[in-house]
């Protein structure tokens, strides 16, 4: 019954989707449109691909540094420096790299376009292993020792198992990634040329910029949505759902019944089963904290040091050094370094306080009124699964017909942030409403506390830690966005032939980045990364971690 | 005099398709100075009963009356204790017994000394700036019954207090509780019990009152008769009587 049930939604959904490339294909005019399936193929297979090597990847080396204390030492460490840094970052890093290596050549662009997207995949894996691993019940352990499974029995009946939920998982969030990173990896300007490779997300930014034609982009981006939507519904639901039986804990379980559940959301929230009833979100962050000792991050900061260094030593030696590195900082521009940092992390906190408090406002809401949860649900469903740097081109189209170049760049900006960091914090309060203990639901009504008390008193309070990892969640994915949204090399003809850029920290990573030089300058590149890598380890270290470590006294065992 | 009274009451829980029955007219009178126990196998809808009494669940049919006047939202007058205490963690010991007495007004300092003296009456004093996370269970709900009775209640309800305690602190804490209810300068003087430990029920109360497995039904009462303290007869056959009596009606109504 309920099998039959899916299998005609699945059957539904694609022929929908074939009803409406049809409809595009023969009702909207663009001398490129007749390549959709194409481009549509095109992006798949690059995602899928991605998705394969970054599991092909991300499983031994998770493996061997769960179970290997001197890869351990290595690779955790390094890993997790890399990610703290956002990928959009070091993307034009890699764009130079395959560029130089090809010569311009189409298979360079596909490469670093990959690459950025392996990035961005990887860790999610990588970690997911090494956490399912290292969840393994103490108990489980030395039963397979005593019944002498060890070595590669061992990992074959102990160590797989264990990891295929979070593979799923892992791989759920990857996969989501990989579209968000899309339009970013296909399309780039790079020293004033257009460098793209075939695909979705390139189209559409041609759609916006090339052709201008702000229909075309809205039709491609619904089209994208629904294949998000389509694709995660045929494939990751299932294998989450699946994935939840027969494991040492549940893992995954989420409940599939009706359109506009909120799935992944629980999907994402119950991945750690664990019998502590205070937020699982508060767990999953200070064990991540948590996890090293200050020997193993003097040899992180050692190797990534050498890291860094190698990468400026292969950067350095295609160009005359004195010179790339007197450049670096001899830019008019690079007084300003300040200013623009401050506007960043101004336009950031900004779209962060936007997004927090309508996510309160709708968690809260969704989470305690069925009526409400039925209207915020899908839009929460629909809302995740827009790959928001695809909606850049469209608001800006839009905005800057509106309000003028700048001023609509500005604007874009925020609610490009806004859309992006909002789904975290909803996904974050709506789990952690949910999981407010029964007794002190109870209490609070006992009490008499009643509407805006008891959501400062009783709701508030509760969620906090949750609130706090929300928070960590949507600085991490802002700062990718903000470096995409703070600058405009497209549509220079528009502006005057310059590439509009608002001030700060990102468009001048950017134009570091891309332009020719003396303004483009690896050296200084790397400068502006590590800047934004120290931002981003202050805040963690200063306030998120010193917010959790707070709460951890509130945490009740059972 | 008659002070907590159910009348019928029915309770239903809808699930996604079946609904389930969890009370089918359920009666019974509770009087001034009583302590009456509620034993029952697990599921059988004793604890939906109390929240019902609380005001915390509505019924389906029947009501609920507190002294005559029906009763289906929480009032000051009943309080209850949990089984895992139902402490808020972000405030400290005293801080979660001076919760209530803000909730009804009462300035800062007033309501301080109230909740500092409850925490003296059940031996917490010294912890009162102690967050729950840093308390024992037994200390926990040490707190849960000073929240309690700081709100001057005349009906306490009490949801398996005891169950999530080792058996020595379990049995601390039931002669505190009995000294609580004993205590005629505490206005709080109706205790109602909700437990799965018969030996716990014929100690504490003064009635027993025994429900059926799901749908929850009244199947029988055991009136024990028996002086206090109690602590001394605690292996006299008459103790074991009382026991056997009421675990005959357990078995009989499975």
């Amino acid at each position: 019954m309920r099998r039959s049930r899916q299998a005609v939604a699945l059957i539904a959904g694609l022929s929908v989707i074939v009803a409406a490339y049809w409809l595009v294909m023969n009702f909207v005019e663009n001398p490129e449109i007749s390549y959709l399936p194409y481009y549509t193929f095109r992006t798949l297979l690059r995602i899928t691909l991605t998705l394969g090597v970054s599991v092909a990847w991300g499983v031994p080396f998770g493996i061997l540094a769960s179970t290997n204390k001197t890869a351990s030492i290595i690779l955790v460490p390094t890993i997790d420096l890399l990610q703290s840094v956002p990928i959009l970052g070091y993307f034009p890093v890699i764009v130079l790299f395959f560029i130089s290596l090809f010569h311009g050549s189409e298979i360079g662009i596909e490469l670093s376009a990959m690459l950025l997207l392996f990035t961005s995949m990887a860790w999610a894996i990588f970690f997911g292993v090494l956490g399912a691993i290292k969840g393994i019940p103490v108990n489980i352990i030395e039963a397979a020792q005593s019944f002498g499974l060890t070595g590669f029995k061992y990992i074959r009946h102990v160590v797989i198992p264990a990891i295929v939920p979070a593979l799923i998982f892992g791989a759920t969030l990857a996969w989501c990634d990989g579209w968000f990173f899309m339009i970013a990896a296909e399309y780039v300007v790079y020293l004033g040329t257009t460098y793209s490779v075939p695909g979705l997300g390139s189209y559409l930014a041609k759609a916006a910029y090339i052709y201008n034609d702000l229909n075309l982009s809205v039709i491609l981006l619904i089209l994208i949505t629904a294949i998000v939507l389509y694709l995660n519904f045929l494939t990751w639901h299932r294998l989450m759902e699946r994935a939840g039986t027969g494991t040492y804990k549940p893992v995954v379980k989420i409940g599939l019944s009706g359109l506009g559940k909120l799935r992944v959301a629980r999907a994402r929230w119950l991945h750690l089963g664990d019998r502590i009833h205070r937020p699982k979100s508060l767990i999953l962050a200070s064990k991540w904290l948590k996890r090293y000792t200050r020997m193993e991050k003097a040899i992180a900061v050692l190797i990534s040091l050498v890291a860094v260094f190698s990468v400026i030593y292969l950067i350095a030696g295609q160009i005359p050094s004195a010179e790339v590195f007197y450049q670096a900082f001899a830019d008019p521009e690079f007084v300003n370094l300040p200013i623009y940092t401050a506007l960043t992390l101004g336009r950031l906190g900004v779209a962060y306080a936007i997004s927090l408090g309508i996510a309160l406002g709708m968690g809260v809401l969704a989470a305690e009124h069925r009526k409400f949860a039925a209207i915020f649900y899908p839009i929460y469903d629909i809302g995740q699964a827009i790959p928001i740097l695809a909606l850049f081109p469209i608001f800006f189209v839009f905005l800057s017909r509106v309000f003028g170049g700048r001023l609509g760049l500005e604007i874009t900006a925020i609610v490009i942030l806004v859309l992006d960091m909002i789904w975290y914090m909803f996904l974050n309060v709506v789990g952690s409403v949910k999981s407010i203990p029964n007794e002190v639901k109870e209490v609070g009504r006992l009490l008499g506390f009643k509407g805006l008390k008891r959501i400062t008193h009783i709701v508030i309070p509760e969620i906090l830690p949750a609130i706090v990892t929300g928070s960590i969640l949507s600085w991490g994915t802002g700062w990718n966005t903000i470096i995409f949204a703070e600058y405009m090399p497209y549509e220079t003809d528009r502006f005057g032939g310059q590439p509009l850029a608002l001030p700060g920290l990102g468009s001048y990573l950017d134009k570091t980045g891309y332009l020719p030089p003396p303004k483009g300058n690896p050296i200084r590149l790397l400068f502006l990364l590590g800047v934004i890598a120290a931002i981003v380890l202050l805040m963690e270290g200063l306030v998120w971690r010193r917010l959790l470590r707070k709460f951890e006294k509130y945490r009740v065992e059972v | 005099m008659t002070v907590i009274e159910t009348r019928h009451v029915t309770k239903t829980f809808q699930l996604e398709k079946s609904k389930i029955s969890v009370l089918e007219d359920v009666g019974f009178a509770v009087g001034k100075d009583e302590f009456v126990c509620l034993v029952g196998p697990s599921g059988c809808g004793k604890s939906t009963l109390l929240r019902i009494i609380a005001g915390l669940e509505h019924t389906d049919s029947g009501e609920v009356l507190f002294h005559g006047q029906p009763q289906t939202s929480p009032t000051p007058k009943i309080t209850m204790i949990f089984q895992l205490f139902g402490l808020l963690p972000w405030k400290t010991a005293l801080e979660n017994v001076e919760v209530g007495l803000e909730v009804l007004g009462m300035k800062k300092e007033a309501r301080v000394e109230i909740a500092k003296s409850y925490l003296k009456m059940v031996g917490l004093e010294g912890f009162e700036n102690t967050y729950p996370h840093d308390l024992s269970g037994g200390m926990k709900q040490r707190v849960g019954i000073a929240r309690a009775l700081a709100l001057q209640p005349e009906v306490l309800l009490m949801d398996e207090p005891f169950s999530s305690l080792d058996e020595l602190t379990a049995k601390t804490l039931r002669l505190l509780v009995l000294d609580i209810w004993r205590n005629s300068s505490l206005p709080t003087n109706t205790f109602i019990m909700v437990s799965h430990n018969v030996e716990e029920a014929v100690f504490m109360a003064d009635r027993v009152i025994v429900m059926s497995p799901r749908p929850g039904r009244i199947i029988g009462e055991v009136k024990v008769d028996f002086p206090r303290p109690r602590m001394r007869y605690l292996r006299d056959p008459v103790f074991f009587k009382y026991v056997d009596e009421a675990l005959e009606i357990l078995e009989r109504g499975r």
